[in-house]
Formats: structure tokens, sequence, C-alpha cells
């Protein structure tokens, strides 16, 4: 197994790590001046060097080379050492395997016996973030004052999650991004002195897509190159799923002609051809970006040729700048999102056709709901059905539940079920008084209906009609009505088995009202 | 002890999909389609340029697994037909297409939707340190990777970027965007993408002897995945299911609030059952979605074409596209350990009503 380009083209000394200018002159004064400290803490993005610079330090204040500002010499015995991974006194640890109190108590024993073969013991402490509280408080008083043969290198890409005591016994080095063309130009070195044969447009694409870590750079340049052919354009796009410019164009111009079949078709043939969903947002935020950029007339941040500028330039006219804004944020909001479980391609879509709505009623955000643009349309007839007062049935029950199963017979009938709903609350406030169960059941009923001297209850199945009928739970009803009423009543029960949601003439099917009657078991008492 | 039981249970219903893939044949190490992704690792071994990691990535059923245990075979191949091929009729094939082989370790969460926690990450570790028992190489495979713990991620790092020699690493996960930027940077990824239909129905027809119509449908439904196709074609009680929900959801666009609550209730007894009804649905609101924008994109549900140009018909643009967010939010509410039934009330809210 050949070894991975990223390990092998792990820098050997100073000058051969790119990008992180100062961190390295800062360790390096400090090495010539003798100033080490005894602790140090690497932060930074992944790739841009941390474990790296960790393992030169390590070499350097090991070396043998009398004159310090050449350390590491890369010839003598603890450096080469080094470099094979056989140097007993580097002792890298994986912080993310050993993390509990145990492993740093272990490290703490240990850490007074003197070196073995250099003049430092270093401890590297990589991925550092994941030590347990208890390990991270474990090592605070040996982080604070080590034995004066040890170093310590914490490296982490997780800053946030060192604690404070932590921080403070350090010296920090903060890691930057690596920038595009310092990448591009590691890479074009690699690649001729690997042999690789590679466009420049290949490797800046490569460079563009490791978003300033140098490892990812060269493990995409490894994979193109392990075929052993040149590394085109083509290839690089195809294996990273990047899709051509054009498909991106057409995706744009489709948004701004507000075509939404075409600019589906547009993205599914992208997608058919092998580009990769996410890459393809990306892309397209990425295009909108640099319209943005030139409609507020920073031409100089773009880089492109005259022909894609030109268009951008004439995208930019078409679009306004709060438009731009609104359709950057719907696609990197899709491109950022983590779930793709059933159809990777169903983020994009939706944020193409969300984006579209949003161009078309500009003025408004995007609908998030149905229910937005399904139930206005309902709730307006609504309104008007019910502003006028229903004349018909102001004087029927119209504060009952009841429903079609009961027309009015006569006025007293009707004022007499109109005084029953009012009471009927005292009624079963008088019921429960003297039991629970009767209420219970009596407040199941789906509907009374008053006429003469009949009292008629709906029940919605047999089993409550027969609790009901109990002569026990009669005799109570009986009592309350008389009480509340003043009259001795007849009472029926039925069993109701018509649609209970039915609702009152007057009132919409789909509206508010119904629903608050059907689903949260509302009563009717007036409509405004 | 019940939850090996499962897991097991899991791995001997999954057994047969395997060896169908594996009928598949092809000098494409018998995996349907992702020539790019078989040729770049076949011509790897073949030049010894190896890479020591690598994570695929794609959707479930796109033929992730079925890719890096060919890669296990090509690598321990005991007569390779000649470099980078597996024989695929050798013991040491046969092991490792029934995952039994003792070089190849796989590491999974419990079940789908579960963890995998870091214990069997330390103890992979362990045993990755091993020189290989018989093959060439050990090979550990990590499974739907995305649904590790974060320390478990973390605890791999180091492993990952520099192994012992001869071991090689495989990794799966939906995206790479789902695990931590730090494990992919250290992999190579190969990005499996959904294969044209017209090759998932050909595959099908070929090697699985399926009536053309039957392996269209299957070539659409699952959306240019092979592996669920073949699922859906192995398992016809799966289809039959699938159809269920699609003329419950027409139903249930029929219903009042109340009907509509008392339907998913049952359904979202158990999670697992509403996440699937839930992805059905999806793809048909996505079909609708697509027909009301005008495009002439390929549809999912194939067999219900005739109601989703009724519906789209009736509905507009956005609420199109309402729905299917809010679909796509219940799915993604379900994940995140939210009380599945509210999830489904709030989502049947959402529903228009035709």
């Amino acid at each position: 197994m050949s070894q991975a380009l990223y390990r092998k083209w792990r820098p050997q000394t100073w000058e051969a790590v790119i990008g992180q200018p100062h961190v390295i002159s800062t360790l390096r004064n400090a090495l010539a001046a003798g100033r080490v400290a005894h602790a140090y803490l690497f932060a930074g993005p992944r790739g841009t060097g941390k474990t790296t610079t960790a393992r030169l330090l390590a070499k350097a204040v090991n070396c043998l080379e009398e004159d310090l500002s050449n350390r590491p010499c890369g010839k003598c015995e603890p450096c080469l050492a080094v470099s094979q991974g056989r140097f007993l006194d580097l002792i890298e640890i994986d912080a993310a395997s050993n993390t509990s109190v145990d492993d740093v108590r272990d490290l703490r024993d240990k850490i007074n016996f003197a070196p073995n073969q250099g003049r430092y013991k270093v401890y590297i402490i990589d991925e550092v973030h994941m030590l347990s509280t208890a390990a991270f408080n474990a090592l605070l008083k040996t982080l604070e004052e080590p034995p004066p043969h040890a170093i310590f290198i914490l490296a982490t890409t997780e800053v946030h999650k060192i604690p404070a005591t932590v921080l403070s016994r350090c010296q920090r080095h903060e890691f930057r991004r690596i920038p595009l063309q310092e990448i591009v130009a590691q890479l074009t070195q690699m690649s001729t002195e690997e042999g690789i044969q590679a466009e420049p447009e290949a490797l800046t694409l490569i460079a563009r897509q490791s978003t300033g870590a140098m490892r990812d750079a060269i493990s995409l340049l490894d994979q193109l190159a392990s075929t052993g052919k040149k590394i085109t354009l083509e290839m690089a796009q195809n294996v990273l799923g990047a899709a051509a410019s054009q498909s991106v164009l057409a995706v744009v111009e489709a948004l701004i002609a507000r075509q939404a079949g075409p600019g589906l078709d547009r993205i599914h043939e992208a997608l058919d051809g092998g580009s990769d969903a996410r890459q393809l947002t990306r892309q397209i935020v990425d295009y909108l970006r640099d319209v943005l950029l030139i409609k507020l007339g920073d031409v100089k941040q773009v880089d492109g040729t005259a022909e894609v500028k030109a268009l951008m330039e004439q995208h930019a006219r078409q679009l306004s700048a709060s438009e731009l804004l609104r359709l950057i944020r719907i696609f990197n909001y899709s491109a950022g999102e983590a779930r793709n479980a059933w159809q990777p391609s169903l983020p994009l879509e939706l944020a193409f056709v969300e984006a579209l709505e949003s161009l078309t009623n500009a003025a408004e955000s995007v609908p998030t709901g149905p229910t937005s643009s399904g139930q206005n349309l309902s709730r307006a007839p609504t309104k008007t059905a019910i502003s006028p007062p229903p004349k018909a049935q102001a004087t029927p029950p119209a504060s009952e539940t009841s429903d079609e199963t009961a027309p009015a017979s006569g006025s007293a009938d009707a004022q007499a079920n109109k005084r029953l709903a009012e009471a009927w609350p005292q009624i079963l406030h008088l019921v429960r008084q003297q039991s629970q169960p009767a209420y219970a059941t009596l407040n199941s009923s789906t509907s009374r209906l008053l006429s003469g001297d009949h009292l008629t209850l709906s029940f919605a199945s047999n089993l409550l009609k027969g609790k009901m009928e109990r002569p026990e739970n009669l005799s109570l009803l009986q009592n309350a009505l008389k009480q509340v009423l003043g009259r001795e009543l007849m009472i029926r029960c039925v069993v109701d088995t018509t649609r209970r949601d039915s609702v009152p003439q007057g009132v919409d099917e789909d509206g508010m009202v119904a629903a608050a009657l059907r689903d949260l078991g509302g009563e009717l008492v007036d409509i405004n | 002890m019940r939850e090996i039981t499962k897991s097991s249970t899991i791995i001997a219903r999954r057994l047969p999909i395997l060896r169908v893939c594996a009928k598949i044949v092809g000098m494409n190490w018998g995996v349907i389609g992702h020539e790019w992704a078989v040729q770049l690792l076949s011509e790897q071994i073949a030049q010894k340029r190896l890479r020591h990691a690598y994570l695929i990535t794609g959707p479930r059923g796109v033929g992730r697994r079925t890719l890096a245990l060919r890669l296990t075979q090509a690598l321990n191949c005991l007569a390779p037909p000649e470099p980078g091929q597996p024989c695929r009729a050798c013991r040491a094939c046969l092991q490792i297409e029934r995952m039994q082989y003792p070089d190849l370790l796989v590491v999974q969460a419990e079940q789908e939707g579960g963890t995998l926690k870091v214990d069997q990450v330390r103890e992979m570790q362990r045993s990755l340190s091993l020189h290989p028992y018989e093959g060439r190489y050990r090979v550990a495979l990590l499974l739907r990777f995305e649904e590790a713990h974060p320390s478990a991620m973390n605890a791999l790092l180091k492993t990952l970027e520099e192994p012992a020699s001869q071991v090689v690493l495989l990794l799966t996960a939906e995206s790479a965007e789902r695990l931590l930027p730090t494990i992919v940077s250290r992999c190579e990824t190969l990005r499996l993408r959904p294969l044209p239909l017209e090759q998932v129905s050909r595959g099908l027809q070929e090697e699985w002897g399926a009536p053309e119509d039957q392996a269209h449908l299957l070539a659409h439904i699952s959306g240019g995945r092979p592996g669920l196709a073949l699922q859906l074609h192995l398992e016809p009680e799966r289809l039959q299911q699938r159809q269920a929900w699609l003329t419950d959801l027409l139903r249930l666009l029929t219903f009042s609030r109340k009907e509509r609550f008392d339907y998913i209730e049952p359904l979202t007894k158990e999670r697992s059952v509403l996440r699937s009804a839930l992805n059905v649905w999806l793809s048909f609101w996505r079909d609708i979605l697509i027909k009301t924008c005008g495009a002439v994109a390929p549809i999912t549900n194939l067999d219900y074409q005739q109601e989703i140009e009724q519906l789209a018909a009736r509905l507009d643009r956005s609420a199109a596209l309402g729905v299917v967010s809010a679909v796509e939010n219940a799915l993604s509410l379900v994940d995140q350990n939210v009380n599945p039934r509210l999830v489904g009330e709030v989502l049947t809210l959402d529903l228009p009503k035709i």
C-alpha cells in the first residue's frame, strides 16, 4: 500500500509549512532565542498544519544542531528518529480515544521520569477538545508547572471546547485557512515532483473545493491522480460532482425568466450528467454572490473571464439587490441542510421553487405552509356567509350544538330549548355534586332536545346510553331538572349515530367556526 | 440480548438482497452502475496505489455497502482473475459477501436510526492493531457512520489519519456533511449518486427476470437506487404497503380534521413506520410539485400518474411547495425525537382539503 500523499508530503522543515507565517516565525524566533515555552495550544480548522507544526517543534527542541536557528536540521539522530516515528520521547496521545481522567493520571505518573533519548519529553495531545472535564482538571497542575524536561503541545480544531483554565496556561497559536493561491502553488509543485500531469484549471478547482484545508486538497489530488492519467478539468468536475458552469447559468436564467418547468428540467439534466445536488447548489450560491458583488460595484473581487463577467453584469441588471440577497439566502440554506435522506435532489428543487415564489410575489415572504393559500380561500366565503345574521336560524336552537335532526316544531319548544341550553351547565353542576360518574355520563351526551314534556338525550354509543338509563342516574338528573327548570320531565335516551361533526346551517363547512365546533368541542353562542 | 437478536435478524433479512446484488455481475465487480468508482478503485489496487481510508457516500440503497464489500473482496480474493478484480467464487470472497470474514470488521449502530457508540470504535481500534489473520488486508467497515456519536467520530480521527499498515478503513454515510469535517478530510470520498432509471430497470430485467413494466415502475419508485428497487422486487409486501399508504393519502385529503387525526394516530405508534410512510408521501408530493411547475422530469410514483396530474391541476405551485416542505419538516422532526403523534397530527392539518 502506497502512503497517501498527505502523509508522504507532511512538511519536515519549517520552510515547507505553508500559509502560517505568523505561527512559524514566532516559533522559530523562540527556538533561536532559546525561549521555548512549556505548553502550547495549536488551534485552527482541519488540514492547516497543527499536527505537522507540533511534530516539527518536537523535532526542533531535541535536535543536536549547534546553530539554534537552524533547528531542526533533519540529519541528526533525533530528527531522523522523529521523522520515522520511533523517537521515544515524543509521546503522541490521541485524546479522542483516551478521554478519561485515568489516562491523564497515567500521563502524570510517567512524566516525572527523565527523557530516554533526547533533551525534552514532548507530549503532543491531539484532538484535545475531546478530553473529559475531569481529565482537563486533572491536567491543570501538570500543565502549569511541568518538570523542566517536559513540553506539552495541545492541538485541536474546536478551541471553544477547551476550558479557560487550560487556555490561560498555554501559549496559544491560531492557525488560519490557507489562501487559494498558496494551495495552488503547493499542488503544482507536488504534481511536478510526483510526475502527475494536471491542468492548472483542475488544480484551481481542487484548491477552491478544499476551502483552505491543505489535507483536503492533497487528498483530492491523490484521488484524481490514482488513475495514472492526466488530470483534466472535466475529470475533476466529474469526481467532485461539480456541474459545468453552463448548468449554473441555465438555472439562474430560468430563475430570471420565472420559468419553473424548464428550470427544474435543467437541474435534472445536470444531476443526470453526474453533478452532485449539493455541489450544484453551492455553485449557484457562488455565482449569485459574484453577481451581487458586481451589483454592488465590487468587480475586483470577482474572478472569471471577460465573457463570464459580461454575463454577470447582465444578470446584475435584471435582478435587484434585495432579490439577489433573498435568492442567495434560500440557496445557501438549502446547501447547508444536513438532511438528504430520500432524494438528494429534493433540497435543491425545493430551493429553486421557493426562490421562484419569492421572486414572483416579491413583496411577501415565501409561504411556509399550505394553510396560507389553502385556507385563506375557504375562510373568505365564511365571513360573507356569516356576517348577515342567519334569519331562519335566529329563533330556533341556534345556541345548541344539536344538528339537522332538530327542526324547530314551535316557538314554545324553541324557547324551552333555549332555556335548557342556558341552564345546562347549572344542571351538570348539580349532578356533579351528587355523583361524579353520573356527571361524566351526562356530559358525554351529544345533544339534548326538549319537546313538550320529553327530554331526548342523544349518545354516541349504546354503552353510554345504557349507563345513563340506570335508575339512579335518571333520578339524579330528574331532580336536578326539577330544581333548575321547575318542571317534571320525562327523559328518553337515544343513540345518535349521525355524524357528530356536521355543523348548523349557515356555518361554513371548512371555516374556523366549524373547526371550533367539530374538533375542539365548542358550543355555538353567537356569531359575529 | 434482545438487541443482539434483533440486529442479527436484520442482517439475516438483508442477506438475500446481498446475494441478489452479487448475481448482477459484469466486469463491473457485480455492482449495478457506479462504473467510475469501480474503475477508480480497481486501478488503484492494480497499481498498488491504494489508500488507507475511503468514505462512500450516497442515499440509502444506492449501493454503498455493496461497493465496500466488493472492494474488500478485491483486496483479499484468493485467486483474483486479474489484479484489482475479485473472483467472487473463492472461500474468502464468499465469506466476505456474508460479512463473516475474519479480517473484515463490521461496525454499525445496532439498528437503523440507532447510535454507533464510542466503545465499538475503541474495540475496533484494538483489533485493527493486530496483523491480518489470513488475508492481505484487515478491513474495517463502518456502516452508516452518520449515526456515530460525536465522541465515536472523534475517537476514530487518529486511527483514520495514520492506521497500521495493511489496514483499510471503509466508511459509508448518507452525506459527507453529516460527518465531522475532520473525518471527511482524512478519507478519499466516493460520492455515489442515484443511477439513471434506465440502468436500474435494465439491471432488474436482465438479472432478476422482472417483467418490463414492473422493472420500469420499480426503477421510478426507487429513484435510481438499485438496492431499493431490488428490495421492493423481492419483498412485494413492501410494495403493497406503499400502495396502501398512497391510497390512504388520497383518502385523507377528503377527510375532516377529526377523521384525519383518527387516521394518523395508529400510524404514529412506531417511529420507523411513520418515517417510511412520510417518505412515501414526500415522494408523492414532490411529483405533484414537479407537475405543477410543468417540468418534464421523471416522476417517482409512476403508477399514480393520473392522480398526481389531477391533483397538480387543482393545486397551485405555492400550495404544492408548502405541502412538500411540510412533509419534509415532519420527517426531520421525527428524526429529532419529537412526539411522533404530534408531528403526524400537525402534518395532517397541513394537507390541503380536496
